[in-house]
């Protein structure tokens, strides 16, 4: 820093040192966004809005909800059945995707795959990815009517390409030496992918797809909903907008956590025994 | 036989890896290719089996130039060409007797080497190559317990279930301890002489090349230098391939 100052070619004008300069930047962002926030607040809340008011309820409904849950007009079977239905759902995409994110992720390592596959896979992969899930779910809706089919086909096509460039980055850590090493005894590619690339990462893959699955729950629950697939996402719906039924809000609620519970300690074993 | 021509390599149009190196290799000797670091000593390894191409002249192993073939005859051509590695390079995450098998690999058709089909006995001729190599107590060891001379020997065994004619070694000791590295020396001087292999070499110590070689080959800056017996070798001659 010393020296950017004393190579200065102007050494009569002072110039900004560069650190001064860094933090008027940051200054200016902060104040920046303090002002777009305090903008964002005051022309979002109504004319007589009453804080307190509002506050007391927030907690109100928050108490109708966790502390008295009920199963409201419907049952716990059906519940439970809605439940099923998405957890169905998040598995159905998942195993498509992983089957045929697997295929896009070979095709998009770098020591696997021609530099123009990898390439093109990446890049289609890229694009699928940065349209969010739900924007794919809206999108097959249109396309192939609302219900299930436009559920499965749009969160499956997420976890494709998601699923791809994990694999494609997991199975680039495979050292070249160690592929060329069963290329060099004659052995084709289609073997060596069987025999030696898919041994060696079974655990990490199948801990991404788990990853996925998790992923997929949540986006189920919000497409049962979004695109009328059915599920406990949609009996979420019902009864929040419909019936305006905070107990069965709160019961449903608790019937997602108790899932994710479960699914956090499946993963939770899985790791312990998979990366030892 | 093995018979080398006129080699050549680039891989910069003015910084050849590779100048006209020509060798013979005698099947049931060894042929120890040194140099220093960079001389080309792995690319001209490399170009044996043809991992790497594009170059200028001839690799004959018994009439067949390995630099015509084909892609699919090459790869049928491979099957006689064992190599091992400095690094070993084995599937880490799996048993001895599974790193073994793949040696076969190259021989079975796609499907039945996809689904890892191997017959009894095969299964048998590796665990005869494992207990050869005196490792029949790890058979069912993941290769990631294994030390380096344990991997390297699991490499050699890999190498040994293709039947090869030849058996290409790229600084099989260069990773190993002097004990581990003598064991190693020992077993390609025993495979060279009782089941009559084509073996070279990569290494960097000029003592064990003396001690074991039947041939030497000495590069440097990608020209052969030296060709010849360990004994025609004198320290003059070492002190002008390492300058």
């Amino acid at each position: 820093m010393i020296d950017s100052v004393t190579l200065s070619q102007e050494p009569t004008q002072k110039a900004p040192h560069p650190v001064d300069r860094r933090a008027r930047t940051l200054q200016a962002f902060v104040i920046g966004l303090a002002v777009i926030s305090i903008y964002g607040l005051i022309s979002v809340i109504p004319a007589h809005f009453d804080l307190w008011a509002a506050t007391k309820v927030f907690i109100a409904n928050l108490q109708l909800m966790f502390f008295s849950p009920n199963v409201g007009n419907d049952s716990h079977g059906l519940l439970f059945q809605a439940l099923l239905a998405s957890i169905e759902l998040a598995f159905v995409t998942t195993v498509l995707g992983a089957g045929l994110g697997l295929v896009c992720g070979l095709a998009a390592a770098q020591n696997i795959a021609p530099s123009w596959l990898c390439l093109t896979t990446k890049s289609v992969m890229a694009f699928v990815r940065a349209i969010p899930t739900i924007l794919w779910v809206l999108i097959y809706s249109v396309a192939l009517g609302l219900g299930p089919n436009a559920a499965v086909v749009g969160l499956t096509f997420h976890s494709v390409a998601y699923l791809a460039k994990v694999f494609a980055n997991t199975i680039e850590e495979i050292p070249a030496q160690t592929i060329e090493a069963l290329r060099a005894g004659g052995c084709g590619l289609l073997p060596v992918l069987c025999q030696a690339v898919l041994p060696s990462l079974a655990s990490r893959l199948l801990s991404w797809t788990f990853i996925r699955f998790e992923i997929n729950f949540a986006n189920a629950v919000v497409v049962g909903a979004a695109a009328g697939a059915g599920g406990i996402g949609y009996q979420l719906f019902v009864a929040s907008n419909f019936y305006f039924n905070f107990h069965e809000v709160g019961m449903i609620v608790y019937y997602i956590l108790a899932f994710v519970f479960v699914l956090e300690v499946i993963s939770t074993k899985l790791r312990h025994k998979f990366i030892d | 036989m093995l018979t080398v021509t006129a080699l050549s390599k680039r891989y910069t149009p003015d910084k050849p890896s590779l100048q006209d190196v020509s060798l013979v290799a005698d099947a049931g000797t060894i042929t120890a290719v040194i140099g220093p670091s960079g001389a080309g000593k792995t690319t001209l390894l490399r170009s044996l089996n043809q991992l790497l191409k594009d170059d200028e002249g001839t690799v004959q192993l018994d009439d067949v130039d390995l630099r015509q073939l084909s892609k699919r005859e090459l790869q049928k051509a491979r099957r006689d060409i064992g190599m091992i590695f400095q690094n070993y390079n084995l599937i880490d995450a799996l048993t001895v007797l599974e790193n073994v098998l793949h040696g076969c690999l190259g021989a079975k058709s796609t499907i039945a080497g996809m689904l890892a089909h191997y017959t009894a006995e095969e299964k048998q001729a590796a665990m005869a190559l494992i207990s050869e190599m005196g490792l029949s107590d790890f058979a069912y060891t993941a290769c990631k317990h294994l030390s380096g001379g344990q991997k390297q020997r699991v490499g050699i065994a890999r190498a040994l279930m293709q039947h090869p004619k030849m058996l290409l070694c790229d600084e099989p000791i260069a990773s190993l301890d002097p004990k581990s590295a003598k064991l190693v020396m020992d077993i390609l001087r025993r495979l060279a002489d009782e089941k009559d292999l084509i073996v070279v070499v990569n290494l960097h110590q000029v003592d064990i090349a003396t001690d074991y070689a039947d041939h030497i080959v000495a590069l440097n800056h990608g020209r052969k230098v030296f060709d010849g017996t360990p004994a025609e070798l004198n320290d003059a001659q070492i002190q002008a391939i390492y300058a």
